[in-house]
């Protein structure tokens, strides 16, 4: 124990007698550590930290599948959840959510709450229980049964004061009155971000809608079942629902995920390679301090050789030189750890909102662990080669007074200069990868939506449906509405419509056409809908390519119209022309026609790198809705118009709020949250790579130059000129770069296909990028070379000679 | 071989004045020195007078604070580094007392080195540096690092590095200094073959034995010569 702390503080005290060494050698690992630290604090928070409930890994999301159909994932309809319910038996519980926006007119201002109407069982599946309160009853999800509603923490402290006599009390919630039955604990807002639930009760319509998929199922696995008896028994169901039902349910089947693996399966690949890439960081960050490690060694060769000669043992030495390593690892990780701290918050606020868990990223007991134990190993990982190296000194030679103690064997520059080419190999993997991301970013932005972002505004109204409870008392708000909108100053058009493009909503409908065989419900094609209203089109920016789009004289009661986008034109109207034919969408029992007056672009409706699905539209009048996003075109910056949007709305009806006022320029943004921070996130991880692998060329060139200074001399004093010590320095330097740009494009080039499922539009082996990222690298490390090689420039061969 | 005539370095009134914090140097002081063509010239004096510098100004490695230097005629005190690289390069060969090679480079390399400063053709440089080898009698060491000969030999491969080039003057510094006194006499003895083929030498030593091959001794004391003596014993 004595011997350990001894070699602490001769550790340290070395450290300190070398500030300028330690300082870049922490700088490097704090660098490497932070970026592994904070990557690792997402990749906790969002792959390993259990879900926040009781017993998590029984927590399941049952969901559709329509393979043929293109549906991998989907929800359920009401009828199919009855019968899941009913008949399997592997679950302790299943329930159905529903995700549903609410309007709360208590007090003075009303407000769009986030809410969801769930199965009463809701609240068992996910294991929470009500702090104030109670929860549901079973009865209470059923038609008929009395309004109550559960509020969240949040709602409760926000809006009534933490009131502990909330229980009891009525709310209104979208125009209806709700009793309040139980509070929820502090920061529980599943599913949805949600601040209210509601039970959720399926009307006759519903129960016989099967071809109407909007349910999110739960369940909660009995303990000791496993998820592949589950699939079997849901397997079974689906089978025998497809006997029952063959024309809604044919093709369709179930599949039961786990709750996590639903929630964060899409951003794992994205996490995955982050980690790699810190992995690669803190790699090249280990290289540089070995190379300083190495130099280093050389200086104390005498230090060790005396050590040795007075009877010190290899192994003890070998010891101490770690312990000092294990320091700098230490307080290498202690600085990574600060730089994660204040990572970690720039990460959740890029994130936040966009990507699944974010908001619950910190650095935990874990994080911490994680950073300690990658500290100790970085230390040992980097230091040990050095200290092998240093402990076995020529003590003959190097104890000889004046003896050559200052100077390192071929074998230890070799070994410095493989060090440096790995960090520009390591460098480069890293950089084609930024670059690759950055070149598919810029392809993905490039993308025509299909509509023009710029200039555009959108705002979400929910209509209470108590309030608004037929499509005649829908359809004067929306005129109203669109009046009133459309006469704001700088307002060019005014819309609406029931989902906009990349703001998350999309409806789908399955239809059939006029004139072409007829299918039963479970074989129909299905395309995306939206009913607009106003001047829907010229508002988006949407071209309208054949005969016209929906006009004010489209109204109930008047001949059925929609209109088709391009691609559904090409893809169910081959070399036909679909204007006049007949088209019928299963959004209501009587399935009327709708003549087709029109075909629009195309929109990315759902995300920008995905293919535009085909759209069928129709007027709002024919096909009123009590969700509605309103579209402004404006002359002028399109938020500039938010309170006086807002203020329209209300002028109209004083209760009813306007959420998620989004201009079109962030509609686009917010969709490629993803791409765009690991896009960031690889970026910064390449360019910390490239200084760390710069200043790990400058190091071992300069250590080189300053090895050198004898030979320089000696070249000059037989006509070397500045240029061909320049020259001879440079090419040492070059040799470096290009033998690490040629093992990094190999390792590239098996690498980067990892990232092929991040890429859009570019291939995981663009020989542009990877041009592009030698040049710069070569460039870089030219760059490196060029103050080492002035120096030895400067030798005064004189001095030089003398020295010897 | 004797001198010419033809003065192939002349100096007038060198000085050479090292400034160290506050303190300055007079390392040599007026200093008037004729080397002709084809003469042997040994520089002698006591450690610390001056020799070193001096033959340091004669090889351009550094310049006079004070004073002119003429080299095969041409004025070189004032000259540009490059330019004094290249006149070190094209006119002075250099035997350093340590020997000085290259302990990266064959010993071949080592000899070829001064000619790939020229721009010379890879054919021409061989063949020069092979000449030189043979002179040295080190041709059969060609392939080998420095570090794999004896003291002896690295200074016989440095004069054939010195010599490869042709220079207009050899200039030595303590040749044997480092070498016992077989190897000594044995580059010694090479030295006086150089000579005696019409290179002129200027060489620096301590060692009165050798200071007597040469045709004229200068002594410096304290940065001055203080005596100029001819040769007692020929070779």
């Amino acid at each position: 124990m004595d011997a350990i702390l001894q070699d602490l503080r001769y550790g340290l005290r070395m450290l300190l007698k070398n500030p300028g060494f330690a300082a870049v050698a922490v700088l490097a690992l704090a660098l490497g550590i932070g970026a592994n630290t904070a990557i690792f604090s997402v990749v906790n928070a969002v792959l390993l930290r259990p879900l926040p409930f009781p017993d998590p890994d029984r927590l399941t999301m049952v969901v559709s599948v329509n393979p043929a159909k293109g549906f991998p994932k989907f929800p359920a309809s009401p009828p199919d959840f009855i019968d899941w319910r009913a008949q399997s038996r592997v679950f302790e519980e299943m329930a159905a959510v529903d995700g549903a926006p609410y309007n709360l007119s208590e007090g003075t201002e009303p407000e769009r709450l986030n809410g969801s109407r769930v199965s009463a069982s809701f609240l068992g599946v996910v294991g929470v229980k009500p702090v104030l309160g109670r929860d549901f009853l079973p009865e209470e999800d059923r038609e008929g049964a009395e309004p109550v509603v559960l509020i969240g923490h949040g709602l409760w402290t926000r809006r009534f004061g933490s009131d502990p006599g909330i229980v009891g009390r009525t709310i209104a919630l979208n125009g209806k009155r709700r009793t309040v039955v139980g509070v929820l604990p502090q920061g529980y807002t599943f599913p949805n971000r949600s601040e209210v639930w509601t039970p959720i009760a399926f009307d006759h319509d519903e129960l016989s809608g099967r071809g109407a998929h909007y349910l999110h199922v739960f369940a909660r696995l009995k303990p000791g079942t496993t998820l592949e008896a589950a699939q079997v028994e849901m397997d079974t169901i689906a089978e025998r629902l497809r006997k029952q039902y063959p024309d809604s349910n044919t093709g369709w089947g179930t599949l039961v995920s786990p709750l996590s693996e639903m929630m964060v399966g899409k951003i794992r690949p994205a996490l995955m390679v982050l980690l790699g890439a810190v992995c690669f960081v803190l790699l090249i960050a280990c290289a540089n301090v070995a190379n300083l490690l190495l130099a280093r060694a050389t200086e104390r060769q005498k230090e060790v050789a005396i050590r040795l000669a007075l009877g010190a043992g290899r192994l003890r030495l070998v010891r101490q030189l770690l312990t000092e390593s294990a320091i700098l690892g230490l307080l290498g990780g202690l600085g990574g750890l600060v730089l994660a701290l204040w990572g970690t918050d720039l990460l959740v606020a890029a994130g936040g909102d966009n990507l699944p868990r974010f908001r619950e990223v910190s650095v935990d007991g874990r994080v911490l662990l994680f950073t300690l134990g990658l500290s100790l190993v970085t230390g040992l990982f980097f230091g040990v080669v050095p200290a092998l190296q240093a402990s076995r000194p020529d003590l003959n030679e190097t104890l000889k007074e004046g003896g050559r103690g200052g100077t390192s064997g071929p074998g230890r520059h070799r070994l410095r200069s493989a060090l440096a080419i790995g960090e520009i190999a390591l460098a480069l993997v890293l950089l084609v990868g930024a670059g690759l991301m950055f070149r598919s970013f810029q392809r993905l932005l490039s993308v025509d939506p299909g509509f023009r972002p710029d200039h555009l505004l959108t705002l979400d109204v929910a209509l209470p449906e108590t309030k608004y409870p037929d499509g005649a008392r829908q359809t004067v708000f929306l005129r109203q509405a669109l009046e009133r909108l459309g006469a704001l100053p700088g307002v060019v058009s005014a819309a609406a419509a029931t989902t906009v493009p990349l703001a998350g909503g999309v409806i789908s409908y399955s239809f059939s056409i006029d004139g072409q065989p007829e299918q039963p419900p479970s074989n129909r094609s299905s395309a995306r809908y939206d009913a607009v209203g106003g001047d829907f089109f010229r508002a988006m920016g949407i071209g309208i390519l054949r005969g016209r789009g929906l006009l004010d004289s489209d109204v109930a009661g008047g001949p059925r119209v929609a209109v088709i986008s391009s691609g559904m034109a090409h893809k169910y109207f081959p070399g036909e022309n679909p204007i006049g034919r007949l088209i019928r969408i299963d959004n209501d029992h009587e399935r009327a026609p709708r003549e087709i007056v029109g075909i629009v672009a195309d929109v990315k409706h759902s995300s920008l790198d995905g293919e535009a699905a085909p759209h069928v539209y129709e007027p709002l009048a024919q096909a009123p809705s009590t969700w509605l996003t309103f579209v402004l075109r404006a002359t002028v910056e399109p938020m500039s118009l938010a309170t006086a949007a807002r203020q329209a709305v209300l002028a109209i009806d004083r209760e009813q709020p306007v959420s998620e006022m989004k201009t079109g320029e962030a509609l686009v943004s917010d969709s490629v949250t993803q791409p765009r921070l690991a896009m960031i996130l690889l970026s910064v991880f390449a360019a910390v790579a490239l200084l760390l692998a710069a200043v790990g060329t400058y190091g071992v060139v300069a250590y080189s130059v300053s090895q050198r200074t004898h030979e320089f001399g000696v070249r000059m004093a037989l006509g070397a000129g500045r240029r061909e010590v320049l020259g001879l320095v440079v090419r040492q330097g070059l040799v470096l770069a290009a033998a690490g740009v040629v093992l990094g494009l190999l390792v590239a080039a098996g690498a980067t296909r990892l990232l092929a499922g991040l890429l859009f539009g570019i291939s995981p082996t663009d020989p542009i990028t990877y041009g592009l990222v030698a040049v710069i690298l070569t460039f870089v490390a030219l760059l490196a070379c060029v103050v080492p090689a002035r120096r030895a420039t400067l030798v005064d061969p004189m001095t030089a000679l003398r020295c010897e | 071989m004797t001198a010419n005539g033809r003065a192939m370095i002349h100096l007038e009134g060198v000085t050479k004045v090292f400034y160290t914090d506050e303190v300055e140097t007079h390392a040599l002081a007026t200093i008037q020195l004729e080397i002709k063509k084809g003469e042997y010239v040994s520089i002698a004096g006591p450690s610390g007078c001056g020799k070193s510098t001096l033959l340091s100004l004669l090889g351009l490695l550094d310049s006079p604070t004070d004073g002119k230097y003429w080299l095969d005629g041409k004025q070189v005190a004032d000259l540009s580094l490059s330019d004094r690289a290249r006149i070190r390069n094209l006119q002075i060969g250099f035997i350093f007392q340590s020997f000085n090679l290259i302990g990266d480079l064959t010993v071949f390399e080592n000899v070829e080195l001064p000619l790939t400063y020229r721009g010379m053709k890879a054919a021409d440089r061989r063949q020069r540096a092979n000449d030189a080898l043979e002179r040295v009698g080190m041709a059969h060491r060609a392939r080998h690092l420095p570090s794999q000969l004896s003291g002896g030999q690295q200074q016989r491969v440095a004069v054939a590095r010195a010599v490869a080039g042709s220079p207009l003057i050899l200039l030595a510094d303590e040749p044997t200094g480092n070498l016992d006194s077989k190897s000594g006499e044995a580059v010694m003895e090479l030295l006086r073959e150089l000579h005696r083929g019409g290179a002129t030498l200027c060489m620096v030593t301590h060692d009165p034995r050798y200071a007597r091959h040469a045709d004229r001794t200068i002594h410096l004391f304290d940065g001055r010569i203080v005596e100029e003596s001819a040769a007692t014993a020929a070779s």
